[in-house]
């Protein structure tokens, strides 16, 4: 059982995998799908650092990237990485399940990635 | 379906503009189209506003009511479009489609935003509304971040490299100091942001790898059209009628992850290939180009997508100047979103003006592309979800 709180969205006609959800197969239209669960590590698609960060974040600079799960769900993330030079595309990341901000001083869970070492 | 033409054009300089609020923006660049036309007390039949943001910035709603009694043009029909940052081609577009198919006939179009009456933070927030609420937004994820991430794609797949980003950023404050109605009006110099010691102060990382000079300024501003068919424009106006030869639209999926190939801008070749389509043109037909370069990164890439150099070319055109002025395909010779400015909402209504601008050979020859007939814009939404371009021509 995955703790993390994303569901993807398999197509039953064409496997497509989704997510976020949609009414409809991107591929196919299929109307049908099984929800899965994100399993495993995920590969490192793509990534940013970035400096100028929006409002209700007191950090320096975040780290975000979009990686792949290996049951295909692909997910946004923050990376947990000092540095942009601990990262490449295809890497390895172990996903966690983190506070990525707080709002009111109150926490807003999501996916956290953390370089494998 | 009827011909649509341009027939009066306005905007006001953007930039910083604390003493103007929202409405009067949208005002002062309406009044000037409809003095450009000298349509004189011809009725307006319908007003479409764009606007992204007064909802949440300004915290009003109703522009396009506020605006249609501003201008004492009631009982005009009035609508808002938000489309994000292509809410100016939208309207535009709705505009087009109310002349051509008979249901209107003088159609004013007016986009504009006020962004600087917040702190970037804010402002930076504001946009960044438009990504995914549940998978995109609260990560913090930025606009700039998802034009980081998608640079550092391009250079990895596509042969972009930092020093075409550099040259497309100081092509674009070249021209834009030529623009009077550019907000920024500063030369720049290759030593200054890329190879010298202090570049890296001058030219700090914002998204890597995109630095400042990479990105468009934070701006007010407004741009209006006025457009009716093209068999009233002689009759209605002695101005050079521009035609809106075609136009295309389409989306892409919300998140960026969800796209098969994230360096497809899968909307932006759809739209342009559809405008083309519709104005029986080819992208060598083009004569000038407004793209929407919120990034240095949009330029390079759409250049490619809307087919004036293959994939990976872009980069190559832009080293060698081919899409400077005077260059074989000249791209944002009013500095485009990066030394204009970017207010949201107005962008895709300025891209308009100034290609009309272009087609009627109004400007100064600094920077008029000698006998232009055919122009392109392309206004980018979303990180590329909802991109629309027009193909315009000059009546002959
Ligand atoms: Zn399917």
């Amino acid at each position: 059982m995955s703790n993390l709180q994303i569901t993807g969205y398999k197509c039953k006609h064409c496997g497509r995998i989704h997510y976020p959800r949609h009414e409809q197969c991107l591929q196919c239209h299929g109307r049908e799908f099984e929800s899965i669960a994100p399993e495993g590590n995920a590969t490192l698609l793509a990534y940013t650092q970035i400096f100028n960060l929006p409002w209700g974040f007191d950090e320096r600079f975040l780290i975000i990237g979009v990686a792949q799960f290996g049951n295909g769900i692909k997910s946004m993330g923050q990376i947990k990485a000092e540095s942009l030079d601990q990262l490449h595309t295809g890497m390895q990341l172990r996903p966690v399940w983190e506070p990525v901000r707080y709002v009111y001083g109150e926490p807003v869970y999501g996916l956290k990635l953390e370089p494998m070492g | 379906m009827r011909d649509v033409a341009i027939i009066g054009v306005g905007m006001i300089p953007f930039g910083r503009r604390d003493q103007d609020s929202l409405i009067d923006m949208l005002a002062y660049a309406s009044m000037k189209a409809l003095d450009d036309a000298h349509l004189g007390d011809k009725a307006v039949d319908a007003v479409y506003v764009a606007n992204m943001g007064g909802g949440i910035l300004q915290h009003q709603t109703g522009i396009a009511s506020a605006l249609v009694d501003r201008l004492s043009l009631l009982p005009a029909a009035a609508d808002l479009v938000e489309n994000g940052p292509a809410s100016g081609a939208s309207a535009i577009k709705n505009g087009v489609q109310a002349i051509a198919s008979g249901y209107s006939d003088v159609v004013l179009v007016a986009g504009g935003e006020k962004m600087r009456e917040v702190t970037g933070w804010r402002a930076t927030d504001f946009v960044a509304t438009l990504t995914h609420p549940e998978s995109e937004y609260p990560y913090g994820i930025t606009l700039p971040g998802m034009a980081g991430m998608f640079t550092r794609l391009y250079m990895e797949q596509h042969g972009l490299t930092a020093e075409a980003l550099v040259a497309v950023a100081i092509k674009n404050q070249e021209m834009g100091a030529l623009n009077p109605y550019a907000h920024v009006e500063m030369m720049i110099t290759k030593e200054g942001i890329f190879d010298s010691p202090h570049s890296v102060v001058n030219n700090p990382l914002v998204a890597d790898p995109l630095r400042l000079y990479d990105a468009c300024p934070v701006s007010d501003g407004a741009a209006a059209v006025l457009m009716c068919p093209l068999e009233m424009a002689r009759e209605l106006t002695e101005k050079q009628p521009v035609v809106v030869a075609g136009f295309g639209q389409a989306t892409d999926t919300h998140t960026l992850q969800e796209r098969d190939d994230p360096t497809d801008l899968k909307a932006v070749r759809l739209a342009a290939q559809q405008a083309f389509d519709r104005a029986k043109l080819k992208p060598s037909d083009v004569d000038v180009a407004e793209l929407h370069d919120a990034f240095t990164v949009l330029e390079i890439a759409e250049s490619e997508h809307v087919g004036f150099f293959g994939k990976g070319e872009g980069s190559k055109a832009a080293l060698a100047g081919l899409t400077r002025f005077g260059g074989k395909i000249p791209i944002n010779v009013s500095g485009g979103l990066k030394a204009r400015g970017h207010p949201v909402g107005a962008t895709g209504v300025a891209q308009v003006v100034e290609i009309t601008w272009q087609l009627r050979h109004e400007l100064p020859k600094e920077r008029q592309v000698k006998n232009a007939k055919v122009g392109l814009t392309v206004n980018f939404g979303g990180f590329g979800n909802n991109v629309l371009a027009f193909v315009l021509r000059r009546a002959s």
